[in-house]
């Protein structure tokens, strides 16, 4: 019995490392840039942002309106739901050399880009 | 059922014609540049583009696929996944869900006449992004594997242990900002079916597809696709039986932000079958097939 206990540890400490693992890739090891935006209004500000490549970017969202909204885009390929009056964090991942269209998925009008470089 | 299958597929394409031309006036004032990026993977009809979502989207889809015509008698069925799929990370995609058949046969050589319905078996997909597009590079590829577990024979309908695994390659180029798109796939689809008699079959599908997509209007994608497909009754692709050529219209359509279809239609224009001096291959494959998916994003 005290065999299949500590079989039982070992392969929950492995479950554990392998997790730790694979949760931690090596360019969420890398220190992130952070870009801050507000949005207001209906619009990010600033709504033109940059970063360099190859590091992971994180953007940190503060929604001033009194409505939620969903930070989206395509190329990024992430989306978040920000509430009313709170702060959402993006992570994203090193990207390359480009630029990112972002949006809000409940407003067509609200644009905004980030270009690596 | 045919006649009833056949018949849903019309009124469903009225209706979207009716919404294209709806659409088209607006496309024309549109600016594709101000236009959002658009998500590949449902652009291209039966062709699989590369996209795999957002991370942290999560979709519920009904896809629907059917397949018309034998050399003889009467033959319709459909398979129906019932999906649900998610983005954990920005380079996985999984889905997964049931799947449901119905097989309506009347007089076609080799197969039992039928007229059913049934829960037909289990699937699961995993997308592994490999090459993404950036501004600065216009093609994307992506890698998925797909198990299915059948209970039901997808061309026969009759009770049988089926396992599939299909191997894709899924390929995308943007041509033109915005607005033209010209997808790839690369398929290789083993499969072993264990029959009621206790007899065993292996066989593999091997193929690809080429499709072009124009984006009319920020939600509106029409499009073509050609399929080449070989049949094997072998797994490692030794012995081959036969092969066809596949082509159709294709189109995708999004109604909100959240919520899109996609149609495509094929049929079969050329095709061959080993030993049997006939045109088109209606042994593997079928005159025509359909497709028709609903997605709802959460």
């Amino acid at each position: 019995m005290s065999k299949v206990t500590d079989m039982t540890r070992k392969l929950a400490l492995a479950a554990l490392c392998a997790t730790a693992t694979l949760g931690v890739s090596p360019s969420q090891a890398q220190q992130a840039t952070e870009l801050r935006l507000t949005y207001s209004n209906g619009q990010f500000q600033p709504n033109q942002v940059s970063a360099p490549a190859d590091k992971p970017v994180t953007f940190r969202i503060k929604n001033l309106d009194a409505k939620a909204m969903e930070f989206e885009s395509t190329s990024l390929r992430v989306e978040k739901v920000v509430a009313a009056n709170s702060e959402g964090v993006i992570n994203v991942r090193a990207l390359k050399p480009g630029r990112y269209e972002f949006y809000d998925d409940f407003n067509d009008k609200a644009r905004g880009a980030l270009t690596v470089q | 059922m045919r006649a009833r299958i056949l018949s849903r597929f019309h009124s469903i394409a009225l209706c979207v014609i009716a919404g294209i031309s709806g659409y088209g006036s607006a496309a024309r004032a549109e600016d594709a540049s101000s236009w959002r990026d658009i998500e590949t993977k449902y652009i291209f009809g039966f062709t699989t583009g590369s996209g795999i979502g957002l991370e942290g989207e999560k979709e519920f889809t009904v896809d629907s696929i059917g397949r018309f015509g034998k050399r003889d008698g009467n033959y319709a069925a459909t398979e129906t996944k019932y999906e649900f799929e998610f983005t954990p990370s920005q380079f996985i995609q999984i889905e997964f869900g049931a799947l449901g058949s119905t097989h309506n046969i009347g007089g076609v050589t080799d197969l039992d006449d039928r007229n059913q319905v049934a829960l037909a078996g289990g699937f699961a997909e995993f997308r592994y992004l490999a090459l993404e597009r950036t501004s600065n590079n216009p093609l994307a590829v992506t890698l998925a594997v797909e198990p299915t577990v059948r209970r039901i024979d997808e061309t026969s309908g009759e009770r049988v242990r089926n396992f599939e695994f299909e191997t894709t390659v899924n390929a995308d180029l943007e041509l033109m900002r915005n607005r033209l798109y010209a997808g790839f796939n690369l398929l290789y689809e083993p499969e072993v079916t264990q029959m009621l008699t206790g007899e065993t079959q292996r066989e593999a599908t091997f193929g690809g597809s080429a499709a072009l997509s124009f984006r009319l209007a920020s939600n509106v994608v029409l499009g073509g696709e050609v399929w080449y497909l070989r049949h094997y009754d072998a797994a490692n692709l030794t012995s081959f039986t036969g092969d066809a050529v596949m082509l159709g219209p294709t189109l995708y359509l999004r109604f909100t932000p959240k919520m899109f279809m996609t149609a495509a239609w094929n049929a079969q224009v050329w095709g061959r079958e080993i030993g049997n001096p006939v045109s088109l291959n209606l042994a593997e494959f079928q005159r025509h097939r359909a497709k028709l998916k609903f997605a709802w994003e959460f």
